[in-house]
């Protein structure tokens, strides 16, 4: 077997758990397409993977660290803090605005390395310390803008969630991004510490270092969901993240990454996203009040979790 | 002769009181197949685990090369060239072979993995090993031979200068032996150390060189194995002296059954057939890992079960569980009584009174005065050493937390009682005490099933001796027969 | 000796925390009523405990849970729900109100019922079910009762947070007897020593023969109990019920247990600390309203207390 062979099947391999869900995503793009005509255009497509973006960013955060055996609840207050950031950091002209993004998302990262360190090195339970981790962050937000304002410049609100599919590139890009991650050691440890951490530890796998590293990328992530919230509403909210958290968790469960970590590729977590997103729209045009996607997103994911422990037996 | 690779000097290890290695020397020398044999607890996995820089000896030295290392680390031995293949896997079930082969020492190429590399050397040690899978397939999916492999594919693959090899048979087919042979003899033409730890005497004899006897943390027997014959190679793995320890046996007339089980079949258990009767101490021995713990878990309805009835009393047991056992008055006795039996935390007292708190209360409310007097008598009967029954129980030596672990049991008068390894690293006298107490009950007429590591406890104690291999009982030895030769020659699969 | 030392001195350490947060809470008021003329009155302290109860009684239910090594993250959406709901429990020809009460309450208690079921029989981590079911009943109470704002005019509700039982207001009464039942719940029962036995060890106990299931079972039922009766005595003393009521107390409850000394990784705590954390909570937020500190500051002032208090019993555990 060639190099390029193995690699070629190892990504093959990866996808084969996913078909049911590509396929049950596909019929339901379709049943959408039918309810709202208006998707089939590059101005609807834009419009769609707009509300879809900032989910499947969370839900790639998430995903992140529950490979690396983890688990994240600061991530919607994260979302929110990268957002008042961006509505207070980010300056009109194209440097400036690249800077301002650059410095909101570098605060993600460094949120999500000391939030990593706290857990991997004193190994304190990780959903006590990022739920400690949720408040501190929600505060901060507070803080930056204690309520709705800022601005973000026009040109870039138009940009990045303007008729133009940004999102979807961008999504595109991300894909890309992990899958050259996925081919250097660091992400093959991501992978490895979450299967079996004991294991990986003793064949010389750095553990530690792969779970602050899924942290510090998973903050960035989130963070940046923030900026790109902002640029959608054209303002900082100190608050416009608390629903992401369960989002996240839920996406992640529905692409398949367990709560052991290990299983699941990030594929499969912004299938989940889309999948939640698309239920949530559908359920919209045929006519459910907005509230009820609370009562699905809670029933899916306990559903999720049934489904999981039958499939296990 | 070329000089050992790797040894120890006069190597010592105790674990709190208790001795496990004593005064242990053993040469691994390049190109040469060294065999290490004893029984369980004789010693062997805490001389691998100092060889390999798991844990540090208290006495004596490890050398390598001829060169004193002292506070070796597993990381400073995988350097040094040293790789061990344990029994409990080391693998990532969801990755691929090839990425299992190489964990932790991935080719690379520019930061990036260099998958080239890594499909043709994790091709050739298949090819090497006879595995025919896919280098793409998740471990997960091979059947357990091919995982253990696997785990030795993943050794190979850093040269290693020394390989020691834990039971690498114990789940390979004999198809699959054979290949190994062939390539542990390639390796031993090609210079490499090889320790091989195994219970299967005839692949000793067939493939090692060298053989060193461990028997109760003393070497017996330091020797070529060229002659040597299995019987003399058992009788030095045998015969401690039993001493005092233990009481005399009752009459024990046949009593009524109490617990049947037929056929069995659930993790680690083959179609187990098992019969404890009233008033007998049953031995329940064996290799260690042979589903012996799955068994008393099953008896005790911890363990789901997917095939076999188990009787109580001649009655169909349907529903079952611990809480369910425990009210019927089976009683259990785990073996990590850290993890599974004591909450450390909390006070003696609360220990003492946990398994029987619904029994003393009424109605649900505590009757804290008849728990203390409970408590009370319990700290007597057994003579636990302890300044307060209010002081959390990790204060206890293990010793006396064993005894709690045994001695919570007593107020709901228990007619069952499946105790896991109850002597395990407890000192003699408190050895000597659960002896005891263990034969009075059953004089009392209850049944006793008692699991242990140590073939002198089972000749000595029991009034009948099961032994299981493979998830089945393949022998019963009646007190005519009971002898540690017996027991050691029926868990090796001999004939008896 | 040294180890007996030790442990005595760990029971010290323990007992002293609660002692602490009792001398804390009251340095706290003597400085207040010092520096803030009005602040240590009667009748102001009297408030602070009445706020207080509220918060003891959501944060008993709590304390069950959390010493069973649980947490229910669904207490501020059943408070919310609990308020809600009982204007559409009460039956128009009910004129003492107490049958509203009582389904209100028997709701909440099913609610925290099937918290216990699907963390028992789906094993799913108890921090996401109870945020998966906090999520439900924002949704469900939104689509039943519309969202806006009702006011309530059910005497036993009125009675309960406004009314008086021989000169002590009914909050207090009721915070009393609850929190007796409580303590003699953890302290003199069965079920009480379970959950702390389930939550030091939850392998261990079910093998000594612990009805591991059932128990939890019942601690969540507790809570959902406790939350719903928390948002009626909170609708009582509001006279009004809207959605977000609750929201104060999914932090207030987890901070009050946790001031209190208990353990949040579980197996160790008691309801008295937990009262004495409610009573800290409430005059430190009052202290806030005093000197003006932001949501933002409350929050991270939550935060650091969990992750300090975190920090010092992970410490505990590893030491052991």
């Amino acid at each position: 077997m060639s190099g390029l062979e193995l690699q070629l099947r190892l990504l093959w391999r990866r996808n084969a758990g996913l078909w049911s869900l590509f396929t049950l995503l596909a019929a339901l793009l379709v049943v959408y397409a039918w309810l709202h005509p208006g998707l089939l255009s590059i101005a609807g497509v834009a419009r769609f993977t707009q509300t879809w973006f900032p989910v499947a960013l969370v839900a790639l955060a998430q995903t992140l660290i529950m490979l690396a055996g983890g688990i994240d609840l600061s991530i919607g207050a994260m979302v929110s803090l990268g957002c008042v950031l961006a509505a207070t950091l980010v300056g009109e002209t194209a440097t400036a605005a690249g800077l301002g993004i650059a410095a909101v998302v570098a605060i993600g990262a460094t949120i999500g390395a000391t939030t990593g360190a706290i857990v991997a090195l004193l190994r304190l339970p990780a959903i006590i310390v990022t739920l400690a981790g949720s408040f501190l962050i929600a505060g901060a937000a507070l803080l930056v803008m204690p309520r709705p304002g800022g601005s973000m410049p026009d040109w870039l609100s138009d940009a990045l969630a303007g008729d133009r599919p940004t999102a979807l590139a961008m999504l595109i890009l991300l894909l890309i991004a992990w899958r050259v991650l996925q081919a250097t050691p660091l992400g093959h440890a991501i992978n490895a510490a979450g299967d079996n951490p004991q294991g990986a530890f003793r064949s010389g796998v750095d553990v530690p270092l792969a779970r602050i590293a899924t942290y510090a990328l998973s903050g960035a992530l989130a963070s940046f969901a923030g900026v790109y919230v902002a640029a959608q509403t054209g303002a900082g909210d100190p608050v416009i993240g608390m629903p992401l958290t369960l989002d996240s968790i839920t996406a992640a469960v529905l692409g398949g990454v367990g709560f052991l970590g290990g299983q699941g590729t990030l594929r499969g977590a912004i299938a989940g996203s889309l999948l939640l997103v698309i239920l949530i729209n559908v359920m919209f045009f045929l006519g459910f009040p907005p509230v009820a996607q609370y009562v699905a997103k809670g029933l899916i994911i306990v559903a999720a979790m049934a489904v999981r422990l039958l499939r296990a037996g | 002769m070329t000089p050992p690779v790797l040894a120890t000097r006069e190597v010592g290890k105790r674990f709190y009181d208790n001795v496990v290695l004593r005064g242990v020397g053993i040469e691994i020398r390049p190109g040469r197949v060294h065999a290490l044999l004893g029984e369980n607890g004789a010693g062997k996995s805490t001389l691998i685990n100092l060889l390999s820089g798991v844990l540090q000896p208290d006495a004596g030295a490890i050398l390598v090369d001829g060169q004193e290392r002292r506070g070796l680390t597993p990381a400073e031995a995988r350097r040094l060239g040293i790789a061990v293949v344990q029994q409990e896997l080391s693998l990532a079930p969801h990755l691929s072979v090839a990425e299992n082969i190489a964990l932790g020492a991935m080719p690379r190429r520019g930061g990036f993995i260099d998958y080239g590399q890594l499909a043709h050397g994790a091709g050739q040690l298949c090819a090497r090993l006879g595995l025919d899978v896919p280098l793409d397939l998740p471990v997960e999916r091979l059947p357990l031979g091919q995982r253990q492999l696997i785990e030795i594919a993943k050794a190979l693959w850093r040269r290693p200068r020394v390989l020691i090899l834990d039971e690498p048979t114990s789940s390979l087919s004999a198809h699959e032996v054979r290949t190994l042979f062939g390539l542990v003899r390639a390796l031993r033409a090609t210079g490499v150390a090889v320790l091989y730890i195994s219970h299967r005497l005839n692949e000793v004899l067939e493939l090692c060189d060298w053989v060193t006897v461990l028997k109760d943390g003393v070497v017996t027997a330091d020797q070529s194995l060229e002659g040597s014959d299995p019987k003399a190679l058992v009788r030095l793995m045998v015969g401690r002296e039993a001493g005092d320890l233990f009481p005399p046996r009752g009459t024990g007339g046949e009593g009524k059954l109490a617990l049947a089980a037929h056929g069995l079949v659930g993790e680690s258990l083959r179609g187990l057939d098992l019969e404890l009767r009233y008033g007998e101490v049953l031995g329940l021995g064996g290799l260690l890992g042979q589903g012996q713990e799955e068994t008393l878990r099953a008896l005790y309805g911890d363990l789901p079960l997917r095939g076999g009835e188990i009787r109580v009393d001649g009655r169909t047991r349907r529903a079952a569980s611990p809480g369910r056992s425990a009210d019927a008055g089976i009683a259990y006795v785990p073996a990590d009584r850290k993890r599974e039996a004591l909450l450390l935390p909390l006070p003696i007292r609360y220990n003492l009174v946990l398994p029987a708190l619904r029994r003393l209360a009424t109605h649900g409310l505590r009757r804290r005065v008849r728990e203390a007097i409970t408590a009370a008598s319990l700290i007597r009967e057994f003579a636990i050493k302890a300044n307060d029954p209010r002081d959390a129980a990790q204060l206890l030596s293990g010793g006396n937390q064993q005894k709690i672990a045994i001695a919570r049991w007593l107020p709901l008068s228990p007619r069952v009682l499946l105790l896991n390894d109850p002597t395990r690293g407890v000192d003699v006298e408190t050895k000597r005490e659960i002896y005891a107490r263990l034969r009075r009950m059953a004089d009392d007429g209850a049944a006793v099933l008692l699991l242990s590591s140590d073939t002198l406890e089972l000749v000595h104690l029991c009034d009948r001796v099961a032994v299981q291999r493979d998830g089945r009982i393949v022998a019963e030895l009646d007190r005519g027969r009971l002898s540690e030769e017996a027991i050691v020659r029926a868990s090796l699969g001999m004939a008896a | 000796m040294a180890t007996a030392l030790r442990t005595h001195s760990v029971g010290r350490v323990l007992l002293h925390r609660v002692t602490l947060t009792y001398l804390i809470v009251a340095l706290l008021w003597v400085v207040a009523g010092v520096l803030k003329p009005g602040f240590a009155s009667a009748g102001h302290l009297r408030y602070l405990l009445e706020l207080a109860a509220v918060m003891g009684i959501v944060a008993a239910g709590q304390t069950l849970v959390i010493i069973a090594a649980g947490i229910d993250l669904s207490v501020a959406s059943v408070i919310t729900f609990s308020a809600m709901m009982l204007p559409l429990l009460s039956p128009a020809g009910d004129p003492s109100g107490l049958a509203g009460v009582a389904a209100t309450l028997l709701l909440t208690t099913a609610v925290g019922t099937l918290n216990g079921l699907g963390i028992v029989l789906l094993r799913v981590h108890p921090l996401i079910l109870t945020l998966a079911t906090a999520t439900i009943l924002q949704g469900a109470l939104i689509l039943i009762a519309g969202g806006s704002a009702i006011s309530v005019n059910n005497p036993a509700v009125v009675f309960l947070g406004n009314g008086k039982l021989l000169g002590w207001p009914m909050t207090i009464v009721t915070w009393l007897v609850l929190g007796s039942l409580v303590t003699a719940l953890l302290h003199a029962t069965v079920l009480g020593a379970w959950l702390f036995a389930i939550g030091t060890n939850d392998r261990a106990s079910r093998l000594a023969g612990v009805a591991v299931g059932p128990a939890l079972v019942a601690a969540y039922a507790i809570s959902g109990f406790c939350a719903g009766l928390g948002g009626l005595l909170l609708l009582g003393m509001n006279r009004q019920g809207y959605v977000g009521i609750g929201e104060p107390y999914l932090l207030g409850s987890i901070a009050a247990v946790v001031l209190g000394g208990t353990s949040i990784l579980g197996g160790r705590g008691s309801y008295l600390g937990t009262v004495a954390g409610a009573v800290l909570l409430v005059t430190i937020t009052a202290l806030i309203t005093v000197v003006n500190a932001s949501a933002g500051w409350r929050s991270i002032l939550f935060g650091a207390l969990i992750l300090g208090l975190l920090l010092l019993s992970g410490r505990d555990r590893e030491s052991r």
